[in-house]
């Protein structure tokens, strides 16, 4: 009995675990989101009437959007609406919160998965190459090139890209973003590589490194003297072995990625959620900001359960 | 009595000539570079820059502003007369103007929306017109507001964004329960007067704007207007971008050039760097009240005040932080708002006669006090460095405390900030709006600073209904020769607009009131 279905039981309990455990977690940052927007200086009238407002308007635009009750009493309602699907108007744009996350959160989604990757490709390869060509020239070159790529701001590789490979080679648009989803992706290529730029010097270096440690492992070893093929043993003893640390860091980073992403959006003029962001705390635009956060609440959670099956994939003890 | 203008035809040719020597050509469609999407098109219930400066191209108004954005011209009405008793304004209509619909404006039209926008519960701006106190129809062609007063602004009132004309009928169709409901319906797919209409808005990104073919101006191959097809604005935040971008030529001009860049831009050559004349006034608002927080405040002393003034080398802030491209103020108000007066900048720098201020105001050893500063904002961490570093000689310790926008705005409305930067453009070509904020105490305690001058309040609100100029002007040259000696600021300079266009752009205007007209603009096939 207890041998049947082995296989898949564990992990699909797991699964289920993790899913269950990613409940308490949305509900807390629903909970912090609310309370700490709300411990900001300022008021969304004050803010959106800026310098100029006098106390009548402020009052009268505060009470219209219903911040003149109690904060519990506005949880509540927050609470209810959240329940419903509906996650309020925004304060600054006039517009449903969900249609505003519909239009902008799938453009950081695209940026950051093209980012990933990106950086993938360019990781995995040149990490291999590296700890083959350990301590010799490519292995150098290739540290050398990454180490460049991790200690440059965002911004600064941005205007670089812009530069050589927009305004002057004019391979790629100025920034902006498409009409149609073939151009979109061609305006998203250059922010998307120079967030890639950083985030895959993080994973070239940490799969670098387990693959060294990998390689001189006896089970190598043992494989090796077995007679296997070099290419069967890379791929089905050292890379999968070196990917599990890898794959906890990639998890990790996508949070990272997220935040790289708000400073590449503006400079690249991507419409994004990132953008988004940073505009709804300026402009105190509480629903646009909770809903935003509980989206990418949920789509972080998600993230770490993939990389989690991912892992447990890899590595079937993880999921004991 | 006072003004009767016709023809106003005449005026849109004479201005249309004057601008080019070369035929104007018509189609395609202009982009351009802005630094912050557009949030609301409303012109009654918006309440930022960002709509505002775009929203004379979709919206007409009853007068319109002249190019140097000091007079009015004939807009949707082609006369006006101000009755003698400045009580009543008779305005009558153009023949045949149509909304982009086709359906005709209306008197009806323009009394709704007038009264719409001298509501006080709709929006910031209704103080503009509160004048207003009836408005009515006389046939097809004559509106007539009735006034609480004489107001001697209502004529610039008249051009200003929030008494544009909309379709009554089709707003009150929208759907939504209360105005505020109707008008997010209506502005997403708003039904204009003016040369241009909504074509499509990707937020954040992109708006289009195409012809009206319904539009009523004429241009100088007398064919009517606009002359381009469209207009595309594209959101590009960081300055770098924009201005790559226009090099590359993919956008025709980009607006907010960052100071820094102008002198490059100008000689680089393949780009028309324009500096438009603007009423953009930098300053330092100083807290004026004798206690903050229950501790004394030595800036409450007019003496120390002025000390602080001399003690600023303006000069030298506008080379660090304008790049020469600011001039010292001369008065609080812009040399670009009407009955500016001052011919010479205020408080020359002099630090002995500072000094001897301190002395005789009993801060000889001077005192420690502090500055709200935007987080981030190179000219306002800028502006602040250097006040620390002149202040110094006066023995004046400042503190920088970098802070948010919102924070600031919260300390600033609940009077217990210290100093802080600041900026001020005015949208009406009249010295009302910012007298009312920075001078007269009602309105928010000049500034949010406490001061209070009894003579300028009075001045105030009796140039509030003086209808002979002259007088009014008098009562505005007091009213400044007060504050500029007195006032709770700091004047630091006055700045244009800067916007850099490609060569091929031509009849572009943005007036000192930040208003972007796209109407005459036209490029070279």
């Amino acid at each position: 009995m207890q041998n049947i279905g082995s296989g898949s039981l564990p992990l699909f309990s797991f699964v289920l675990r993790r899913i269950l455990q990613m409940i308490p977690t949305v509900v807390f940052i629903l909970v912090v989101t609310f309370v700490l927007v709300r411990l900001l200086p300022g008021d969304p009238a004050s803010a959106m009437l800026g310098d100029r407002a006098i106390d009548a308007d402020v009052e009268r635009i505060n009470a219209s959007l219903g911040l003149d009750k109690p904060i519990p009493v506005q949880f509540l309602y927050f609470v209810k609406n959240v329940f419903t699907g509906d996650l309020g108007t925004s304060i600054a744009l006039k517009l449903p919160v969900t249609t505003i996350i519909m239009q902008r959160l799938p453009v950081t989604l695209m940026l950051t998965l093209m980012a990933a990757l990106l950086a993938l490709v360019l990781a995995v390869p040149l990490a291999f190459l590296a700890a083959l060509r350990r301590e010799q020239t490519a292995d150098a070159v290739i540290r050398g090139t990454f180490q460049v790529g991790l200690s440059m701001p965002v911004f600064y590789v941005g205007i670089l890209m812009l530069t050589v490979f927009g305004a002057t080679l004019k391979w790629f648009p100025v920034g902006g973003y498409g009409d149609t989803f073939a151009d979109r992706l061609y305006h998203l290529f250059l922010p998307a590589l120079t967030l890639a730029f950083s985030f895959s010097a993080v994973l070239m270096r940490n799969l670098r490194s387990s693959i060294i440690g990998v390689i001189n492992a006896e089970y190598v070893d043992f494989a090796r003297a077995k007679g296997l093929r070099p290419r069967i043993i890379m791929t089905r003893h050292v890379l999968r072995n070196a990917l599990i640390s890898t794959v906890t860091l990639f998890g990790l980073q996508i949070g990272t990625l997220f935040g790289g992403a708000v400073i590449t959006e503006t400079v690249f003029a991507v419409p994004g959620a990132g953008r988004l962001m940073i505009d709804s705390i300026y402009g105190r635009d509480y629903p646009v900001l909770q809903g935003l956060t509980i989206a990418l609440a949920v789509l972080v959670s998600l993230t770490f359960l993939a990389t989690d099956i991912f892992q447990a994939w890899l590595d079937p003890r993880v999921a004991r | 009595m006072k003004k009767i203008a016709k023809a106003a035809l005449a005026a849109v040719l004479l201005v249309g000539t004057s601008l080019s020597a070369v035929a104007v050509e018509r189609g395609g469609v202009m982009t351009y570079g802005r630094y912050a999407d557009s949030l609301f098109l409303d012109p009654v219930l918006n309440d930022a820059n960002v709509d505002i400066w775009i929203l004379s191209n979709l919206y007409d108004t009853l007068l319109l502003p002249t190019d140097d954005g000091k007079g009015v011209q004939a807009g949707l009405a082609t006369e006006w007369k101000v009755s003698d008793d400045g009580m009543s304004v008779n305005l009558t209509l153009r023949d045949g103007i149509q909304f982009s619909d086709g359906s005709p404006i209306t008197p009806a039209d323009v009394a709704w929306s007038l009264k719409r926008a001298a509501n006080k519960d709709n929006g910031i701006w209704n103080f503009l017109v509160s004048s207003i106190d009836d408005v009515t129809t006389d046939g097809d062609k004559t509106i007539v507001l009735k006034l609480k007063h004489p107001d001697p602004a209502i004529l610039a009132a008249l051009t200003v964004f929030n008494t544009a004309i909309l379709p009554q009928k089709v707003f009150e169709a929208a759907a939504g329960a209360t105005d505020a409901d109707k008008a997010k319906v209506f502005a997403e797919h708003p039904v204009s007067s003016g040369p241009f209409v909504l074509q499509s808005w990707d937020r954040g990104s992109t708006m289009k704007l195409v012809r009206n073919e319904h539009y009523w101006g004429k241009g100088e191959d007398g064919k009517p207007l606009p002359y381009l097809d469209g207009v595309t604005f594209e959101v590009l935040p960081d300055d770098a971008t924009r201005i790559l971008k226009l090099n590359s030529g993919e956008i025709d001009g980009a607006e907010f050039i960052p100071y820094s860049r102008v002198e490059e831009l100008k000689s680089a050559g393949n780009l028309n760097m324009e500096l438009f004349p603007s009423t953009r006034v930098q300053y330092v608002t100083m807290n004026a009240r004798p206690q903050i927080k229950g501790k004394d405040n030595p800036l409450s002393n007019p003496k120390v005040r002025q000390a602080m003034n001399y003690a600023v080398n303006k000069d030298a802030i506008i080379a660090i932080v304008t790049h020469g491209v600011g001039k010292p103020l001369t008065s609080y108000m812009s040399s670009a708002t009407p009955m500016h007066t001052g011919d010479k900048p205020l408080y020359a720098y002099d630090i002995e006669k500072a000094k001897s201020l301190m002395k005789e105001a009993g801060f000889e050893k001077g005192f420690d006090t502090s500055i709200l500063v935007l987080a981030g904002n190179q000219d306002e961490i800028g502006i602040a460095t250097a006040l620390q570093q002149m202040w110094a000689e006066l023995g004046i310790k400042l503190e920088l405390q970098q802070v948010d926008n919102a924070t600031r705005t919260q300390q600033y409305r609940d009077g217990v900030f210290t100093m802080r930067e600041a900026a001020w453009t005015d949208d009406i070509a009249d010295p009302n709006e910012i007298t009312s904020y920075f001078v007269y105490s009602p309105t928010i305690d000049a500034l949010h600073t406490g001061w209070k001058n009894e003579e300028a309040d009075k001045l105030f609100d009796a140039s509030q209904k003086e209808i002979d100029a002259t007088k009014r002007a008098a009562q505005y040259a007091r009213i400044q020769e007060i504050y500029n000696a007195q006032g709770p600021i700091v004047p630091l300079y006055e700045t244009p607009y800067p916007v850099a266009l490609s060569k091929k752009v031509h009849g572009f205007l943005q007036i000192p009131l930040g208003n972007n007209f796209f109407g005459r603009a036209w490029l070279d096939k």
